[in-house]
């Protein structure tokens, strides 16, 4: 899969495609937050590290060769371009970076209708998000699916760029960073965190039992893809939290802040 | 204390030692989770990663349990920081939430997972009747320890006004 000896060249080259698209994406955004400082905007540079971060992980995971067994090593990738990629990428707000760079048209008008759009709403209400993302894994590695796109470059390049999209979903539904139509509540989207975590746990035990159907690894290479997915998981859910938990904690303080303001008290100690 | 109170914070004071000891309990139970992976699974390698004979229903409770313990300890240390930004934080309260949910944990571990659920035992090839007593009692201390501290605290606050 990812370093397999024998890769396929039409996967090779997709894969190239992928992680330069990427590499593409990565220089597009710098430069569009750059221009957006010259004029005077205020763009946290954290946001500039997050994205540069994620899309270089996500490239390089796409094409380099990584260590471990097979399936270790397909775990590592799926890990990068399925949460820890996509975490930081959304970290950044790239669909508030490009509302504000597009100038009043047709193209920002286009963009803010799809983000705002019902289905959109539908997509990014966590359960949905959640069941897309964690339930397409264990369609993947539950069924004979991993074993069908095994030797078939399109598909398997395809079910790459599913994990990668589903991620970004997942993470976008549960952060809730970017501009949307609806603003989910702390406490469901903290439950679907959960909810979901505690499948992709399950799905991670289950592999370290016995492999997707259809394929088999050596049981010390499925065993360390599996705890792999197991404390990876645990490490970008810790990391999902802790946007969910101080997103709170920003609202939180803004309402005391107002409150104090009413109040006629002075804002100490904030 | 009480004083601060009334000048900074912005509840009575039962919903401020309720933040606070909501706050301590996540937060233990995070803590005790931390331990029990740090320490029995990786340090001592006594607990086993999946044993084959969990049932599905154990495997469910026990995803369930693992990730909301990681989300507990990220919100309990927030609230803690909501808290300590209103002038609330009773220290007293927290740390006696913080054994109140350490122990919940560590007894739900031992009697649920451990027993009920036979996720995985505390060590294997042993005699592990002293190991779930030593388990436990642990708990049991812990939890008594932080009803100590909950129940002394408004005393002791009563005290000193």
């Amino acid at each position: 899969m990812g370093d397999g000896h024998h890769l396929p060249s039409p996967l090779w080259a997709l894969q190239w495609a992928a992680a330069l698209a990427m590499v593409g994406v990565v220089v597009a955004y710098l430069a569009a937050a750059s221009r957006l400082r010259h004029r005077g905007d205020a763009w946290p540079w954290p946001r500039d590290l997050s994205f540069a971060v994620g899309g270089a992980a996500v490239a390089t995971v796409s094409v380099a060769p990584l260590p471990g067994g097979e399936f270790t090593a397909h775990m590592l990738q799926h890990l990068v371009i399925g949460m820890a990629g996509p975490l930081l990428l959304i970290l950044a707000r790239p669909v508030t970076l490009l509302l504000r760079m597009l100038p009043p048209g047709r193209t920002r008008r286009t963009l803010l209708a799809v983000v705002q759009s019902r289905v959109a709403a539908v997509l990014v209400f966590p359960p949905v998000a959640a069941l897309i993302d964690v339930g397409g894994l264990w369609v993947m590695y539950r069924t004979p699916l991993l074993a069908a796109v095994h030797d078939q470059p399109w598909a398997h390049a395809l079910l790459h760029l599913r994990v990668f999209a589903a991620g970004m979903l997942f993470t976008t539904a549960l952060c809730r960073l970017d501009p949307m139509r609806h603003r989910y509540s702390l406490t469901l989207r903290a439950g679907t965190l959960v909810v979901a975590s505690a499948a992709h746990a399950v799905l991670a035990k289950s592999l370290w039992a016995a492999p997707p159907p259809g394929l088999a690894f050596a049981a010390d290479d499925l065993h360390a893809g599996a705890r792999l997915m197991y404390y990876g998981g645990d490490l970008v859910e810790v990391g999902l939290a802790l946007v969910i938990v101080l997103g709170w904690y920003a609202d939180t303080g803004r309402a005391l802040q107002r409150r104090r303001r009413r109040l006629g008290a002075v804002p100490s100690g904030v | 204390m009480s004083s601060a109170t009334h000048t900074k914070g912005a509840g009575t004071r039962e919903t401020t030692s309720r933040r606070s000891l909501w706050a301590g309990v996540l937060f233990g139970v995070g803590v005790a989770a931390f331990v029990d992976e740090a320490v029995f699974h990786q340090l001592l390698h006594w607990h086993h990663f999946y044993d084959r004979s969990t049932s599905s229903i154990g495997l469910v409770s026990d995803g369930l349990f693992h990730a909301f313990s990681w989300f507990a300890t990220v919100l309990g240390l927030v609230m803690a920081a909501d808290a300590v930004r209103r002038g609330e934080l009773d220290k007293r309260v927290m740390g006696g939430g913080v054994l109140l949910g350490a122990g919940a944990f560590q007894l739900y571990d031992g009697i649920v997972n451990h027993k009920l659920l036979q996720l995985h035992q505390i060590r294997y090839n042993v005699d592990i009747a002293p190991y779930d007593w030593a388990w436990n009692i642990v708990a049991v201390l812990l939890l008594a320890a932080g009803c100590w501290l909950l129940l002394a605290a408004p005393r002791r606050r009563g005290g000193a006004d």
